[in-house]
């Protein structure tokens, strides 16, 4: 991983830039998924947009201090979390005495528009998974394949990588500092 | 169709066209992010943002990041040729077999807004989403009503699709972590 950062140029326009857009687009996303409803957009569009605000900052100031700055357990959140949310949310319209994902139930239980069904699904499902896995393909494709490890080994030596999981991450990041 | 629409047409194609004939691959993916803005503004041209905006953000952007990645992160083979060559058997057949496409299924292609489109052709289904959206969900977009109640079982079944992509690229990858 010595080889890691020269792909990276330091650029005072690129970086002048991003740091103008980065705010804009961020709006930009979070607005599109806020307002999918009743605007063209939604969760998958305005999820992408906020991920790919997170990927311009990896271009502009190098893909290991935005690693560093970004925690695996935050990502593994996002991407995790969104889909428990979506089929929680589903599961509960069952619970209120509906079918998976019938949004209808909201309207006869508790008096609201079916609308916040769709919107939280949109919301805490699509758009955290979405730009979740955005910003994790960006990073596992930079930090790439390495081919120490054994392939097509299953029971033991997977198990042993399982073990060694948590140690790997601290080992990448002293390799690169 | 309106000049604007048929030189974006034209800009599509011939990005498309450059894509393949570009020698080099950093060449190859910028013009292609090109094609994909193209693609982009031509959906809007017809009427379909939602679809647009996924084209700019996914075509044109992440796209072009993630092979920009990837050919950093691999070699990027140099040369002073500006194009592939071309192989002239191969064009011809293909060639032939699209205009023979072209002129087999464009003639019967309806008009863009035609109301004697398939789509219009069963008019209990189709109105019924543009009427009652408002109504059943108090959404104005139908198409995102469509997407997350109508279809919400679907869409669950997409986010997983994307949720098991991150995943299998850690698998490829033998990796454990994502960031």
């Amino acid at each position: 991983m010595s080889d890691y950062d020269d792909t990276y140029t330091e650029s005072q326009v690129i970086m002048t830039a991003v740091k103008i857009i980065a705010p804009f687009t961020l709006t930009y996303g979070l607005f599109m998924t806020f307002h999918g409803g009743d605007a063209p957009g939604g969760g998958f569009q305005g999820g992408t947009i906020v991920g790919v605000t997170v990927l311009m900052l990896a271009f502009a100031f190098g893909i290991e201090p935005t690693r560093q700055w970004l925690k695996n357990s935050v990502l593994t959140g996002l991407v995790a979390g969104g889909v428990v949310i979506f089929g929680a949310i589903g599961l509960g319209m069952i619970a209120l005495g509906g079918d998976f994902l019938e949004f209808t139930m909201l309207k006869e239980v508790f008096h609201i528009k079916p609308k916040w069904g769709l919107e939280a699904v949109e919301i805490a499902g699509i758009s955290l998974i979405v730009s979740g896995v955005i910003i994790s393909l960006f990073f596992t494709m930079a930090a790439g394949f390495s081919p120490e490890r054994p392939s097509g080994t299953g029971g033991i030596s997977s198990a042993d990588n399982a073990a060694e999981g948590p140690d790997s991450p601290v080992a990448e990041v002293g390799d690169d500092d | 169709m309106s000049l604007f629409a048929y030189s974006l047409v034209i800009f599509i194609l011939a990005t498309a066209v450059a894509t393949v004939l570009f020698r080099d691959v950093l060449s190859v993916i910028i013009v292609f992010g090109a094609y994909s803005l193209g693609m982009a503004i031509l959906y809007t041209f017809l009427l379909a943002p939602d679809v647009a905006m996924t084209e700019a953000a996914i075509g044109a952007g992440v796209t072009t990041l993630l092979l920009l990645l990837t050919i950093a992160r691999t070699t990027r083979p140099t040369t002073d040729a500006l194009r592939e060559r071309i192989h002239v058997p191969a064009v011809v057949v293909v060639g032939a077999f699209v205009l023979l496409l072209c002129t087999a299924v464009l003639p019967d292609m309806y008009p863009v807004g035609s109301t004697s489109t398939p789509v219009w052709s069963n008019p209990d289904v189709t109105q019924h989403y543009i009427t009652e959206t408002y109504e059943q969900t108090g959404v104005e977009n139908a198409v995102t009503s469509v997407l997350a109640a109508y279809r919400g079982f679907d869409t669950f079944g997409e986010a997983v699709v994307v949720f098991a992509a991150g995943v299998s690229t850690l698998l490829v990858l033998k990796r454990e972590v994502f960031a």
